[in-house]
């Protein structure tokens, strides 16, 4: 045995939370991952349907799928799976607990860096599926997209370990959190460009730090759309103060956690 | 040298908390394999959990310079659904050694379960938990090796295995062992703490403690 800097075990233990999770994920629920492929791929095949092939229409000059494509991938990656995951991470992971070097923060930093890999490795593979189609799949921005998707999976992981942290001393929140999810998807403009919701419900909706990461995505996405009501400086408070939030509570309580 | 310092430990109950350490102070000498007495409920899984650090004292604390290893018990921390290699892997990793292949194999050949050796550890029987997780621990090396019955479990010849392979640790390590069993801990330990009425006392002699822990 030699002696490790802190950092140095704290590295090695990501890694090799990552390396399970992803191997738990690849490998052994075979079924599990083609799910995640193909449930956005459902989506869109429904939504060509009830739009039709026209290429256009309430989306302005944008084909449904890509449409699609960009917002309720990260939708459902990014934020729905990333938050449930870390949610129940430490339930999941808790036979971990037997080792000194491995901490509940590691448990989540690892399942963020893996679910942010899974949303990568789908999103290439439905994007070349979708390329081989005839589509456009390639952002105006590739960057910028980029960057409000790192914006959505940091306030994703957050709110994921602030759901935990409360979750360990009042079970309900883990499906108050499910349970939130299905209306969520309908209230963070996954589906509709904000430019379509009329004036009061326009700004209520707003409220939503989700629908401005979608619309934000969306900007950046496409060349002729412009947001009436995306505000970066927004969503970049919510994450925030959610990370100031998980991590001062996740301090607080890190200890007791483990006992239960 | 393991020094407890001052530690309590309590659970928080319906009727308030629950000590199951109180006050402990003890240092532990680095050349001395100690073994841990006391009734059943006296503390000495958690006694032994702290050491290693995955629990932690409610007050007081514990300082040490040395590599302890994980508490060894019989529902030590390996994830059921990943197989025997796969589990020897991560501990690897956690612990720093990148080179698993060797630390895989040895496990393999020591642990004697052959093929299973690639099947997930809920598959296990527990005599085959118990030789595997023995013989992931005997794959790096320790300066203090934790034991929470860990030897009560498996037959005669993994028995004699163990004690073979205990005692060419020995030489460069010490071990810290929970167990009931008299002969197991007249065997491996020369000196012990009993843990009884709330209290900790550190014996340098095995019998004497013996003596003691059977009287109470």
């Amino acid at each position: 045995m030699k002696a490790r800097s802190a950092l140095s075990i704290q590295r090695d233990v990501i890694f090799a939370l990552f390396v399970r999770e992803m191997n738990a994920r690849f490998s052994s629920y075979t079924f599990g991952n083609v799910w995640l492929v193909l449930e956005p791929l459902m989506m869109m095949v429904m939504f060509i349907l009830l739009f039709g092939l026209r290429g256009r229409g309430e989306f302005g000059y944008v084909e449904p799928p890509i449409f699609i494509f960009s917002a309720f991938l990260p939708f459902k990656l990014l934020w729905q799976l990333h938050v449930r995951n870390n949610t129940a991470a430490v339930s999941k992971s808790r036979k971990l607990m037997g080792f000194r070097q491995v901490r509940l923060f590691d448990l989540f930093l690892a399942n963020s860096f893996t679910d942010g890999g899974v949303f990568v490795v789908v999103g290439v593979l439905i994007g070349t599926g979708l390329y081989w189609l005839g589509f456009n799949p390639f952002p105006r921005d590739i960057l910028l997209v980029m960057a409000w998707g790192t914006l959505l999976w940091l306030f994703a992981g957050a709110f994921g370990i602030l759901c935990c942290v409360i979750s360990q001393f009042a079970k309900e929140v883990e499906k108050v959190v499910t349970m939130v999810q299905m209306p969520l998807l309908f209230l963070s403009a996954v589906f509709f460009p904000m430019t379509i919701v009329p004036e009061p419900y326009r700004t209520w909706l707003a409220w939503n730090p989700l629908v401005h990461a979608m619309e934000l995505i969306r900007e950046a996405w496409f060349p002729l759309y412009t947001s009436p009501v995306a505000d970066g400086f927004y969503l970049f408070m919510w994450a925030i103060i959610t990370m100031a939030l998980a991590m001062a509570s996740y301090r607080l309580s890190w200890q007791r956690m483990l006992a239960s | 040298m393991i020094r407890i310092e001052n530690v309590s430990k309590y659970y928080p109950t319906r009727f308030g908390p629950k000590y199951a350490l109180k006050n402990l102070n003890i240092n532990i000498p680095d050349d001395r394999d100690v073994a841990v007495l006391g009734i059943n409920g006296a503390g000495k899984s958690t006694l032994l959990r702290l050491i290693g650090g995955i629990d932690f004292p409610s007050s007081g604390r514990i300082r040490s310079d040395r590599f302890v290893s994980w508490p060894l018990a019989l529902s030590s921390g390996f994830h059921g659904t990943m197989t025997g290699r796969e589990n020897v892997r991560f501990v690897c990793r956690i612990h720093g050694v990148r080179d698993t292949f060797e630390i895989e194999e040895f496990v393999k050949e020591f642990s004697e379960l052959g093929d299973n050796f690639e099947l997930p550890v809920k598959s296990y029987s527990s005599g085959m938990r118990s030789k595997y997780s023995f013989a992931v621990s005997m794959g790096f090396d320790f300066d203090t090796y934790l034991m929470d019955e860990i030897m009560s479990v498996g037959d005669e010849s993994f028995k004699r295995k163990c004690t073979a392979a205990i005692n060419e640790k020995r030489e460069t390590a010490n071990i810290i062992l929970v167990s009931h069993n008299v002969v197991t801990i007249r065997e491996h330990c020369n000196a012990a703490i009993l843990l009884a009425y709330g209290r900790a006392e550190f014996y340098e002699s095995v019998d004497r403690a013996i003596f003691r822990y059977q009287s109470l």
